[in-house]
C-alpha cells in the first residue's frame, strides 16, 4: 500500500491536518502547494500541529533547507515522489535466495535449512 | 561481561551523578546518525528509505559536536547509515575522544579494513560491527553475499591494529539459538571484545515486515540461546538487559535513555519511532509526551518492543537505583551466569 501519486482534495472529509500526516509518514518527495499558487516539492520530515502557529518542515528536491511552511499558507500537498520505503528489492532478493535453496536441496537431496531455519525462517 | 573497567566507572559515576542531582530523565548513550546513506539495504532496516538529495546530505562535525555537548551522554553510539561512509568521520571521532566520551562506531565493517589508517587505537574508540549470525544467516540477513567474510576480514585487520571490536546482532524470528550458540564461539574465537544483543523492532518502512519478534518468543528465543552461556561468551552491555531479554526480569522502557540525532533535528521519541523532531535537546527533554510511550502506556508500536535502545537505559538505571540493583547486576557479573 503506497500513497504514490495520490492526489487529495481537502474537503469536509479530509482535512489538511491529516493530509500533512500523511506527508509525514510518506518516505517520499511531495509537492507542497501553497495558496499562494506557488509550489515546493521536497521531503516533509518534520510538523507540529500543536505549535501555536502549526507548520511542515521539508528539505527540497535539491536538498536545502529546512524550510518551514506554516499550515495556513498549504492548499494541499500532492504525493509525487517515488516512495522509497515501497520498493521490492528485498523481495527480489528472497525470491532468488529460495531458488538457490531449492536448487540446493535438489542437488543434495536434503533441505538443511528445513530443519535449522535460518533468520529469515529459511 | 567485558566492558571496561574505565569504561563501568565512568557510567557509574555520570549515573550516580544524575541520581545526586534528582534529574528524574538523563540520557545515557547518544545515538548520533551523521547520514542515512549506507551501502547494505538490510530486510530489516527502517533507516535508509529516503529520497536521493536526504541520502546525499549528512551532518557538519559542528553540527555533531554541537548535539554531543547539548546532550552530555558519556557514551556516543554513532550508527547510520554507513559511518564509514561519512567523509569526516575521522575528524568527528577525534573530537569525540578528546571530548572524553565512549564513542560506539557501528559498522557492517565492508569499508573497515579500506579505512583503518583513519583512525588511531583508544579505549575510548570501538568499532561496533554488524553480525547477524554466521555466514549464511548473516549474509541473508544483509541481502547481499559475501558480506560476513568481508566483516570478518575488517574485524581481525582491526584487532591486528590493536582497535577495541565488538559485534552488534539484531535478532529476528526463525533465528536459531543452536546456530546462534555457534555463531557466539566464531566471534569470541576471532577475538573481539564483546558481543551485543538485541530483537529488532518492526520499523513501519523496513523490506522486511514478516519476521519480527514478539515479546513471548524473544524470551524464548534469548532463553534458549544465553541459558547455561559459557564463560568465554563476552557481551558488551548490561547483564540485566540480557536476563530482561530471556524474561527472567521485567523492565519498563526508557524512551530517553538513547535520544537520536540527525539531520532532522532530536527525533521524539526515540530511535525507533520517528513522530516528529525537536529543534533542541532541551525541547526534546521537556516538550516530547514520554507518558504516551512504553508498554505501560498501553502504545501498540510499544507492545512488543524489547530493543536495547529503550530497555539497556532502564537495566542501568536500575543497577544504580537500589542496593538489589547493584548486588544482582554485581553477582551475574561475578558469576558470569545469565
Amino acid at each position: 500500500m503506497t500513497l504514490e501519486g495520490w492526489v487529495p482534495q481537502i474537503n469536509e472529509y479530509l482535512s489538511l491536518g491529516e493530509v500533512v500526516e500523511f506527508a509525514f509518514d510518506y518516505r517520499g518527495n511531495t509537492t507542497v502547494v501553497k495558496r499562494d499558487g506557488t509550489e515546493v516539492v521536497g521531503y516533509v520530515f518534520n510538523r507540529n500541529a500543536d505549535a501555536p502557529e502549526p507548520f511542515i518542515q521539508l528539505f527540497d528536491e535539491q536538498g536545502d533547507g529546512p524550510f518551514t511552511i506554516p499550515y495556513r499558507d498549504i492548499a494541499t500537498i500532492r504525493f509525487t515522489g517515488k516512495d522509497t520505503a515501497a520498493g521490492n528489492s528485498w523481495k527480489a532478493w528472497v525470491e532468488r535466495k529460495e531458488k538457490e535453496k531449492a536448487l540446493r536441496g535438489a542437488a543434495s537431496g536434503a533441505d538443511r535449512l528445513g530443519r535449522d531455519p535460518g533468520p529469515h525462517g529459511g | 561481561m567485558s566492558v571496561p573497567v574505565s569504561q563501568m566507572f565512568t557510567v557509574a559515576s555520570y549515573v550516580i551523578r544524575q541520581k545526586l542531582a534528582g534529574r528524574k530523565r538523563y540520557p545515557l548513550v547518544l545515538m548520533l546518525e551523521p547520514l542515512f546513506r549506507c551501502n547494505l539495504a538490510c530486510a530489516g532496516c527502517g533507516k535508509i528509505q529516503y529520497p536521493a538529495q536526504i541520502l546525499k546530505k549528512h551532518l557538519t562535525v559542528e553540527q555533531c559536536l554541537k548535539a554531543v555537548d547539548e546532550c552530555g551522554a558519556p557514551i556516543v553510539s554513532i550508527p547510520g547509515g554507513e559511518p564509514l561512509m561519512y567523509p569526516d568521520i575521522d575528524k568527528l571521532v577525534v573530537e569525540l575522544v578528546k571530548r572524553k566520551k565512549y564513542v560506539y562506531l557501528c559498522t557492517n565493517a565492508i569499508l573497515l579494513e579500506e579505512k583503518l589508517d583513519l583512525f588511531t587505537p583508544s579505549p575510548y574508540l570501538t568499532f561496533s560491527v554488524h553480525m547477524d549470525g554466521l555466514r549464511e544467516d548473516h549474509d541473508e540477513a544483509v541481502c547481499r553475499d559475501g558480506v560476513f567474510d568481508d566483516a570478518v576480514q575488517g574485524i581481525k585487520a582491526a584487532l591486528r591494529r590493536g582497535f577495541r571490536v565488538t559485534t552488534n546482532t539484531t535478532l529476528f524470528d526463525g533465528a536459531s539459538p543452536l546456530r546462534m550458540r555457534q555463531f557466539f564461539d566464531e566471534m569470541m574465537t576471532l577475538g573481539v571484545e564483546g558481543m551485543m544483543l538485541s530483537p529488532g523492532y518492526s520499523y513501519s518502512k523496513a523490506p522486511d515486515q514478516e519476521h519480527f519478534l514478539r515479546q513471548t518468543r524473544t524470551n524464548q528465543l534469548f532463553s534458549e540461546m544465553l541459558s547455561g552461556n559459557k564463560k568465554r561468551w563476552k557481551f558488551n552491555q548490561s547483564p540485566l538487559f540480557l536476563r530482561f531479554l530471556m524474561g527472567k526480569k521485567d523492565f519498563e522502557c526508557t524512551p530517553w535513555g538513547n535520544p537520536t540525532f540527525n539531520m532532522f533535528g532530536w527525533q521524539r521519541p526515540c530511535y525507533l519511532l520517528q513522530e516528529g523532531y525537536a529543534a533542541s535537546f532541551k525541547e526534546l527533554m521537556e516538550t516530547t509526551r514520554w507518558e504516551n510511550y512504553g508498554k505501560k502506556s498501553g502504545n501498540e508500536k510499544c507492545r512488543d518492543c524489547m530493543v536495547h535502545c529503550g530497555y539497556e537505559a532502564t537495566a542501568v538505571d536500575y543497577t544504580f537505583s537500589s542496593l538489589k540493583g547493584f548486588a544482582e547486576t554485581v553477582a551475574v557479573t561475578l558469576t558470569g551466569k545469565l
